[in-house]
């Protein structure tokens, strides 16, 4: 008898009827496209329709047909079945075929007229299928957002179908989502790889990350089956396009953006995205506010008291507008958004990392990066182009952002960093200092902002010390009893502002220097503190040692250490073998774990003796 | 016969007239105009020249004469302004001016202008008589010949030699006009380009027409109007079919209006609606299973990068180039797939090489890798392992070595302790039996057997002092001579017994066993015909077992590996290398076969009530084993229990000998607890052998192992 043997007219049962195999799935959407369809054709559209709808094969608990083939299962195949794009994909084939026929006749003008008519089709209601609420899509953002920023710097190429239409619908949609996350302050971490450069942003509660590739020419390699990717592709770019849509009228923006095609065809398109975005978003703001006022008016005249702090504010705000409707203004890519109460906590802090600082970007740097993280900290910048808000001589630059060894030229009232500090400020959510950073210079390491160092087990040399800052700015801002509030802000930046005099910068700039003195204290003492503890606890355990060994003779360091692991060990006899095999495979891990920091630690021995040479 | 000669003077007209174009055409490149008449001229002369040639007049050379003229013509007919005379001359020309005639002429005209045409295309070749005369085959079939033809007189036309190749490059380098030399494979020799043809060949090159007077876009000359032109050319009347509209146009107009007005034909291009809309409307709150019932599994994200992804890593990141060679030693699995890099500033930052092939696997994942949820626990490592009852609880039992029996020179194989606990008997592999002071050490008696011991047995009765021993295929059966003078004269009675078939034989065929008197040992030996591996005793002393290395008491499947009474009951276990039988001695039959599941048996022990073989079994419930213990990484060598306190014993090659605390309820309802207490270690390795076995002592909770190391070892509590 073999191995699933099924009696006659009994029906398939279980795993064996559930799920079905690769082969058996294009067979059965053959029976619904036509009788004499190729075998590769049927196999391109089951391909085609899975990426699109995003069915996946499944692993069936039973295997009936072996181990060695991929099982879908019956009603993912059947949801293809009754897809109604499928039949779509059908009169696309048909109406190929009239058209080749008309070629064939040499009727060329009835071919012609046949192509300006082609069917298509839309994705739109895969999307809201696969999507039904907009956090889902958000969620299912990462891939999309990476493979779009991939092909926005691919070049186009005739003979793998990558069209240039598509990729500047790539360029587009990239530069559009960039605009909004710089816009809104989105922007989390970022992270130059030796792959791209990585950013994450933090959309309705979703952390969206991506890889950009480097601006560079891209390496296409043959191996690549590019229908693939570009069916992928296909699908990315109508759910980044919806999304979009979505996020801008959120921000009470038109969605198909009109750039300014001087800007445009500078290729400066993110910032002629972010002139849209602030020319649109504040209009209706600005409308709005119009509106509520002349409405407390209203209300002003029957309550007057309540109201009148209310009208202060108010007025207020309508001052810190006016300042925009001037030409000018309109260069500041970074106004404070109406809903500024709406912010959370992170944002905020993100808006004001930059704050009133201008940037200046070199020819040689990433420009397209910089233009969006910095905007998207609150700074302004700048760069070395014709369209470019504001040039090099600028006196009120603070930053300029270089990538050479040597600067010729140099403004002392600008520091010249390269564009790692940036990025560096950016993940520590402070303003380091410049000093390592400054042009020829070797920069620190850059470390990934995406990896938890206390569970790695390992920290890096300057990760320590960033968090040594961090802690020193943190402390600085805490609120003090008796003080003003004016002082929760950085002394140095209020001082640029011109809002506290002179020496009250002073002043607390000395309060920093104790404080960071006290602190310093109470690191080393801490230091010690941990220091004695480990060094009192090993001489215990020396002690206790040498007694045991004097008690037992003979018995040496080891065989102590055997009987402590024995009594560690002795549960795992009476474990069951399921549990022990649990257990087992994650001392693996801990030990792999444990090996890998120990390499590292190793190597950080090796290199400092040859430092300190 | 005529023809021929004259095609052929026709032929040397032709070169002569091809010089002179050639001629032309150098003087052309200054002054087209000019020219024209020249050469206009020029024709004439030869015309004038070939009529005073030719004597005859005949049609034939008239023809030949209409070739030249038409040349003429065609020239005079670039150029306007000539046609007139021209067309003079030809009146002049002709013999008769019908119409007729001049058609025929035209006609004539036409077929000698093909082969004009024909012949100019191999101008070069008319200039001078090709040297070669083997025609138009491939020139393949004379590559290894010295000659190419024949000549008129029939020798052979030889080659030219074979100039050596750096000569020849010499000579090109030293000729200036080398860039002009070709080499005719045909007639095997160089052709110089002349100007003119080099001429011709560069306006061929940029798609002109060869001659640069030629006019490729002279004005259409309708040879069918005439100015006398009385009849049409075809007399037919004009059809009726060109006066009718046509029916079959009408009807498609018709078609085409109706579909104009259901709508069917739209002219104007479809508006682009706006693609994108809110495609999630206000209601992000639908929450929707799947459209067709299956749970959705999203897709793992990607991992997060690293410290060691960045483009400027810290040092300590960078593996050695020592650590980069031995990474081309390892699996194509363990390589590491992202080997750091560091760069010293952001512009040095090269593209990724990898980033399309990234994206490509991702995609691939994405569509072709099943999917499955799987719970991914987070706990600590410890809590996986069972609370246990706290081990000082379950006190007494063995922790420390007390006392070591040294004596022995081989491996000890086997112990055994006297009923009392006041001796144990040892068998070494080196030939004698020991018996031991338990407490002191001391070694009480020696028996050199001469054989190696394979196991010892103590009497359990307590009133029969008797040691079995067995040694290759003896039992011996030895006094040892403690207890009062009572017992030692039942024992040596019992011992001297002389009956050749002995019946307190363990029911073996008398064939099987033979006994007699062993004088120097003061014991009984019996002889089995095969080695005796064990002998065990049963619980009144009456009886014993011998277990040979052929199965043979008991009809078995397998060899037999170990066996033991019961120690209340009257049943007998035996196992073999799967499975253990019990057996019934007094109906004498199989009443359970005990299955363990595992891959080898060595040593059975009977708990009263319970029994063991590290799978724990429980006899009455189930032939499948209660519990499997697996603690040696090594050979399990022997099981013990305890008589009285709820322990149990194992011991390895590994040289550890684990005590458990092994507790039976009597509620049947509640699970028997089995705690692991103690590892014990101590003994040494030897041969790959470890510890032999091991043994409780019957009163107190110590016990006894024997190494292979030679020595035995006594762990109290």
């Amino acid at each position: 008898m073999p191995k699933h043997y099924r009696p006659p007219g009994k029906k398939k049962e279980g795993n064996a009827a559930r799920y079905i195999t690769r082969s058996q799935a294009v067979k059965h959407l053959q029976f619904s496209l036509s009788s004499r369809g190729d075998e590769l054709l049927l196999q391109l559209i089951l391909v085609r329709l899975c990426i699109l709808k995003g069915i996946f094969p499944r692993e069936p608990k039973k295997k009936v047909k072996g181990n060695h083939h991929t099982y879908y299962h019956m009603k993912d195949v059947m949801f293809l079945k009754h897809e109604p794009l499928l039949e779509k994909f059908r009169d696309m084939r048909a109406y190929e075929k009239k058209v080749k026929k008309a070629l064939s006749k040499k009727n060329r003008d009835l071919a012609e007229r046949l192509l300006t008519r082609k069917p298509t089709y839309t994705l739109d209601m895969l999307i809201r299928e696969r999507y039904p609420s907009f956090i889902d899509a958000l969620r299912d953002l990462d891939d999309c957002l990476t493979m779009v920023h991939l092909f926005a710097a691919l070049p186009a190429i005739e003979r793998d179908k990558i069209d240039v239409k598509r990729i500047h619908n790539c360029r587009r949609l990239s530069h559009e989502w960039q605009a909004y996350v710089s816009r809104t302050h989105k922007l989390r971490k970022t992270f130059i790889s030796v792959k791209g450069i990585y950013y994450q942003a933090e959309v309705e509660g979703q952390k969206i990350t991506w890889l950009t590739p480097h601006a560079l020419q891209q390496v296409l390699p043959d191996v690549v089956d590019y229908n693939i990717m570009l069916t992928f592709l296909e699908f990315y770019e109508t759910l980044l396009a919806f999304v979009n849509f979505k996020l801008y009228h959120s921000i009470n923006v038109k969605y198909p953006p009109i750039l300014d095609p001087q800007l445009e065809a500078l290729a400066a398109d993110l910032y002629a995205l972010s002139r849209y975005l602030d020319a649109n978003s504040k209009a209706p703001a600005l409308e709005s506010q119009a509106a509520s006022s002349s409405g407390s008016e209203q209300a002003e005249a029957q309550e007057n008291g309540t109201e009148l702090e209310e009208s202060e504010l108010r007025l207020a705000q309508l001052q810190h507008q006016l300042p925009s409707n001037e030409p000018g203004a309109l260069m500041h890519l970074v106004e404070d958004a109406p809903d500024e109460d709406e912010d959370d906590e992170e944002t905020k802090e993100c808006k004001t990392l930059f704050k009133n600082m201008k940037f200046f970007l070199s020819r040689e740097v990433p420009r397209e990066s910089l233009l969006f993280a910095i905007p998207a900290f609150g700074g302004v910048v700048s760069w070395e182009g014709e369209v470019s808000p504001f040039n090099e001589s600028d006196q009120s630059i603070t930053h300029q952002i270089v990538d050479r060894p040597t600067q010729g030229h140099r403004f002392l009232s600008r520091e010249y960093v390269q564009p790692q500090w940036v990025y560096d400020c950016v993940n520590a959510r402070i303003i380091l200092p410049v000093e390592d950073y400054l042009w020829g210079r070797v920069p620190p390491p850059h470390l990934s902002p995406f990896v938890d160092n206390e569970a790695e087990g390992y920290v890096p040399e300057y990760a320590e010390t960033i968090r040594r800052l961090q802690a020193a700015a943190r402390k600085e801002v805490l609120p003090m009893p008796g003080l003003g509030k004016e002082d929760l802000d950085d002394p140095q930046n209020l001082l640029a502002e011109g809002i506290i005099s002179r020496t009250e910068a002073i002043e607390a700039a000395e309060r920093k220097r104790k404080m960071s003195i006290l602190e310093k204290q109470y690191h080393d003492e801490l230091k010690m503190e941990l220091q004695g503890v480990q060094y009192s606890s090993v001489s215990n355990a020396n002690k206790q040692n040498s007694a045991e060994d004097m008690e037992a003779g003979e018995k040496s360091l080891s065989d102590l250490q055997q009987v402590e692991k024995d009594h560690a060990n002795i549960e795992k006899v009476v474990m069951s073998r399921k549990k022990r095999g649990l257990l087992e495979a994650m001392k693996i891990g801990q030990e792999a774990k444990r090996a890998r920091v120990g390499l590292l630690k190793e190597r950080k021995k090796r290199i400092e003796p040859k430092k300190s040479e | 016969m005529k023809v021929p000669r004259e095609e052929k003077e026709m032929k040397l007209k032709k070169k002569e007239e091809n010089v002179t174009n050639i001629e032309i055409d150098d003087k052309e490149g200054d002054a087209d105009d000019a020219q024209e008449i020249h050469s206009g001229s020029d024709y004439d002369d030869d015309y004038n020249d070939e009529d005073l040639d030719e004597d005859e007049g005949t049609l034939t050379e008239s023809g030949s004469e209409q070739s030249e003229f038409s040349e003429n013509e065609e020239i005079v007919n670039a150029s306007d302004d000539d046609g007139p005379t021209d067309d003079d001359d030809n009146s002049q020309q002709d013999h008769e001016g019908t119409n007729d005639d001049h058609s025929e002429q035209q006609d004539q005209n036409g077929s000698d202008e093909d082969h004009q045409g024909v012949d100019e295309s191999d101008s070069s070749e008319d200039e001078v008589a090709p040297r070669n005369t083997i025609g138009d085959v491939p020139l393949v079939w004379y590559k290894d010949e010295e000659h190419i033809g024949y000549d008129i007189t029939g020798k052979k036309i030889k080659k030219k030699e074979r100039q050596d190749k750096l000569d020849s490059f010499l000579a090109s380098a030293d000729d200036s006009k080398n860039w002009r030399k070709i080499y005719d494979e045909y007639n095997d020799e160089e052709v110089e380009l002349t100007k003119h043809e080099a001429k011709l060949i560069r306006r061929l090159l940029k798609g002109k027409a060869p001659h640069s007077d030629f006019d490729p876009y002279a004005p259409y000359v309708d040879w069918f109007a005439w100015e006398d032109s009385k009849y049409p050319l075809s007399n037919a009347p004009e059809p009726k079919r060109r006066f009718i509209p046509s029916k079959w146009e009408s009807k498609k107009v018709v078609e085409y209006v109706r579909a104009i007005r259901k709508g069917l034909i739209k002219f104007d291009k479809p508006k682009e609606e706006p693609r994108f809309y809110h495609l999630w409307g206000d209601d992000s709150s639908s929450k929707e299973k799947t459209g067709h019932g299956l749970a959705y599994i999203p897709a793992p994200k990607p991992k997060f990068p690293g410290h060691e992804e960045s483009y400027n890593p810290s040092l300590e990141y960078i593996p050695t180039q020592e650590e980069i060679n031995s990474y081309q030693l390892m699996f194509e699995e363990d390589r590491p797939k992202f080997i750091p890099k560091r760069f010293t500033s952001l512009r040095s930052v090269p593209a990724y090489e990898k980033a399309v092939n990234e994206t490509f696997e991702r995609c691939l994942d994405l569509y072709l890798c099943p999917r499955v949820r799987k719970k991914r626990i987070n706990i600590d490592p410890e809590s996986l392992k069972p609370k246990l009852p706290s081990r000082k609880d379950l006190k007494p039992y063995p922790t420390t070595c007390y006392l070591e029996y040294r004596g022995h020179k081989g491996a000890v194989m086997s112990i055994s302790t006297e009923a009392s606990g006041q001796w144990i008997a040892s068998g070494s592999s080196d030939g004698t039996v020991r018996i031991w002071e338990v407490e002191s050490g001391r070694c009480l008696r020696i028996w050199e057997l001469g054989e190696a011991v394979q196991h010892v047995a103590w009497n359990p009765a307590p009133d029969l002092p008797i040691l079995a021993v067995s040694a290759e295929q003896y039992v011996f059966l030895l006094n040892t001579g403690f207890g009062n003078e009572e017992e030692q004269k039942r024992i040596k009675e019992l011992l001297h017994v002389e009956t050749p078939t002995g019946p307190d034989d363990s029911g073996n065929a008398a064939s099987v066993v033979s006994w007699a008197r062993d004088d120097i040992h003061k014991g009984v030996r019996l002889k089995h015909f095969k080695t005796v591996s064990s002998v065990e005793w049963h619980r009144k002393g009456d009886y014993f077992s011998t277990r040979l290395t052929q199965r043979l008491p008991f009809k078995l499947h397998g060899l037999p590996v170990s066996s033991t009474f019961h120690p209340t009951r009257s049943i007998f276990f035996i196992s073999t290398k799967k499975n253990i039988r019990v057996y019934d001695l007094l109906k004498q039959k199989l009443i359970k076969k005990l299955e363990t599941g595992l891959r080898e048996v060595s040593s059975i022990a009977i708990h009263p009530g319970e029994k063991e073989n590290l799978c724990w079994f429980d006899m009455d419930l189930s032939s499948k084993p209660y519990r499997v213990l697996k603690c040696h990484p090594k050979d399990v060598t022997s099981v013990a229990f305890h008589r009285s306190y709820p322990l149990f014993a194992s011991c390895s090659d590994d040289c550890t000998a684990y005590v458990f605390h092994g507790m039976v309820y009597s509620d049947l309802n509640q699970n028997p607890l089995i705690v692991p207490l103690e590892i014990l270690r101590g003994h040494a390795s030897a041969n790959g052998r470890g510890v032999m076995d091991c043994k409780f002592h019957p009163r107190q909770p110590w016990l006894f192992t024997a190494g292979a190391d030679s020595v035995i070892k006594l762990y109290c509590h």
